[in-house]
């Protein structure tokens, strides 16, 4: 070695040494709202001496919009499957081999490969589910067999069904009810989801996302749009008197998964957090706190939500996992809904 | 230098902020109003009208370009709760005003700091507590039907009015704050001389005090007009999200949507609405001070 690559080495290594000694001790998480255990997150902290910062999100749309506005500061994020496989074509994601994680071996064999990371050099996924519709059954006693009881309500049902306010999540399910397929361009299949969402909307009380355990677990509605875990958990922690239907024609599937944004500053951290988080023990911690299907190993005999105490997380039904829609087919989505609500 | 010209330079500092805060980011939401939308989102560098033209002309269900009224009813619906939000504002803030300003002067103080005190807690909670007062077996709803006046009622929440409730209520300060300045600087003396030439309490109140209350309340009616058009919460929150306001729809456009440059075209034409608010305002402001 010259003297003066040694001299150059040198001044690297001293130019890199300041911002090394920061990364060393940061991750900056965005993850949807609660879903990652608190206990976990201290645990990581105490193990690790990385000091974890976390934010969370409510819908993909906001967290896509932040990684389009450029440097959201963020390390580790969790997207749907349709926005990871939008975030990968955009070049929104740090490659990280994932595959050549720890974590990789731990997930289970149908999650791997899948046609939003193909390859799995970007994501680990994190947790699973559907997107269906709960009743309370103190108000609504009929069988719950098919979409036809939340879209084509009876009269008594006037003013007693909730919906969201993701027209994605709402749209999907009028197409699996009217057998539209996902992601439609078709103008006149879309007609027919607008006409169905347009005839449902003098039942709907309110196009909301937030607050819904009261609304549904107190009976001030029948019927909600909603999530599988967070009904169950509604149902055995609030001894909320509902079920989650399991429609005939199917439910909305969801598969969140860890990926690091392009230029993070703290991607060893990151892929440290998902490792950790991917263990037998840790998986089964945060499946027991968020309430949702794990893709990855777990501990059964120490898991809390079984097929016999939350069938909600063990559907009967086909599960149908949303798309990454074309412009012109997120047109006619957004159309449906604007001319919904104009 | 001259005082003249530090007269002008000396502002150069409030200048700059101003550049780099309002006029830069103004400039960037119209340059992408006039962009290409990206495929998911985001956009590219371009000159189109197209999203300006989208807000009157949209292909409809088979495909043909005809005019779409959907953009310009959101447009319309949100000026009129702007319009009434500002309507309703007033008249509860004009006699809120004027009774703070004949308060004793220890007690003044006092009065004011209890109207600006919601601005201590964050915006999302106090529209919570109006879904509180509001909702199934709230606050209203256990009162009325304590003291036997109703057994059944329709809930009060996710109605047009909750939406209106909301919006007078989170803004109304704003308009209470600049009304009572003017009464507070009302000379006594004039009301004294309208009642000694024989004028009535409502001529007093119509020709007296009103007109030279005027510039306060036009303060305060921009102050809950402006934000009023933008608002999101209320709408989504109290209004059961069933009808779109502007804000609304221009979250959607940036978010599900995936189309910046719409989204960014409706904000634009959200703000040459308010700028031509403001300007017919200083217009009148400046007629009324010719005729005085």
């Amino acid at each position: 070695m010259t003297r003066t690559t040694r001299l150059l080495g040198l001044t690297a290594a001293l130019a890199t040494l300041p911002l090394a000694a920061m990364a060393e001790g940061e991750l900056h998480i965005y993850a949807w709202s609660d879903s990652i255990a608190p206990d976990l997150v201290a645990k990581f902290e105490a193990e690790t001496g990385i000091k974890v910062t976390m934010d969370g999100f409510n819908a993909n749309e906001d967290l896509l919009t932040k990684l389009q506005a450029g440097a959201s500061g963020y390390d580790l994020v969790t997207p749907s499957q349709h926005f990871v496989r939008i975030m990968i074509d955009q070049g929104l994601l740090e490659d990280i081999d994932a595959h050549d994680l720890a974590a990789y071996q731990a997930v289970d064999e149908k999650w791997r490969g899948q046609w939003w990371d193909e390859t799995n050099e970007y994501s680990i996924p994190l947790a699973y589910g559907t997107a269906g519709f709960t009743v309370n059954r103190d108000q609504y006693k009929r069988p719950v067999d098919s979409w036809s009881v939340f879209f084509e309500p009876t009269e008594d049902l006037k003013g007693k069904i909730a919906q969201l306010s993701y027209p994605d999540e709402i749209v999907g399910a009028a197409q699996l009810y009217l057998g539209v397929p996902f992601c439609s361009e078709d103008s006149a299949e879309m007609k027919r989801v607008y006409d169905l969402l347009a005839a449902q909307k003098p039942f709907v009380a309110a196009y909301t996302s937030d607050n819904i355990e009261n609304r549904i677990g107190g009976g001030e509605v029948a019927m909600h749009f909603w999530w599988d875990g967070n009904s169950m958990k509604t149902r055995l922690n609030d001894k909320a008197p509902i079920e989650y239907a399991m429609p005939k024609e199917g439910l909305v599937g969801w598969l969140d998964s860890f990926v690091v944004p392009k230029g993070a500053a703290n991607v060893e951290n990151a892929k440290k957090f998902i490792d950790f988080m991917s263990t037998v023990e840790n998986a089964t911690a945060q499946y027991n706190y968020y309430g949702h299907s794990a893709p990855v190993k777990i501990d059964t005999a120490t898991a809390t939500y079984t097929p016999e105490n939350a069938p909600e997380l063990f559907p009967t039904v086909k599960v149908e996992f949303s798309r990454a829609c074309s412009p012109a087919a997120q047109d006619l989505v957004t159309k449906v809904w604007t001319q919904l609500l104009q | 230098m001259s005082w003249r010209d530090f007269r002008i330079w000396g502002l150069a500092p409030a200048w700059v902020i101003m550049a780099l805060t309002l006029v830069l980011p103004i400039g960037i939401v119209v340059l992408v109003s006039l962009s290409i939308r990206g495929a998911y989102g985001g956009f590219d560098w371009g000159l189109s009208f197209d999203s300006y033209a989208k807000i009157l002309f949209e292909e409809d269900w088979d495909g043909n370009l005809a005019f779409t009224p959907q953009y310009l009813a959101i447009i319309g619906r949100t000026l009129w709760l702007a319009g009434l939000t500002t309507l309703i504002c007033a008249v509860l803030a004009l006699p809120a005003a004027y009774v703070i300003a004949q308060a004793p002067a220890r007690w003044k103080a006092v009065l004011v700091y209890l109207v600006t005190l919601p601005f201590w807690v964050s915006m999302i909670v106090r529209v919570y507590a109006w879904i509180i007062i509001l909702g199934n077996d709230g606050v209203i709803e256990k009162t009325l039907r304590g003291l036997g006046l109703v057994t059944d009622m329709d809930s009060l929440l996710f109605t047009n009015g909750a939406m209106l409730t909301g919006l007078v209520y989170s803004y109304i300060p704003l308009m209470i704050l600049p009304v009572f300045a003017s009464i507070e600087k009302l000379d006594p003396a004039l009301i004294e001389a309208s009642h000694d030439l024989y004028g009535s309490r409502w001529v007093t109140a119509r020709r007296v005090i009103l007109p030279l209350t005027l510039p306060g309340l036009m303060a305060g009616a921009v102050l809950v007009f402006v934000p009023c058009l933008g608002a999101v919460l209320e709408p989504i929150l109290l209004g059961g999200g069933k009808t779109m306001m502007m804000g609304n729809l221009i979250q959607t456009q940036f978010g599900g949507g995936r189309n910046w440059p719409f989204g960014a075209a409706i904000a634009v034409t959200l703000m040459v609405l308010v700028m031509v608010f403001l300007m017919l305002n200083a217009l009148r402001a400046r007629r009324e001070v010719g005729h005085a």
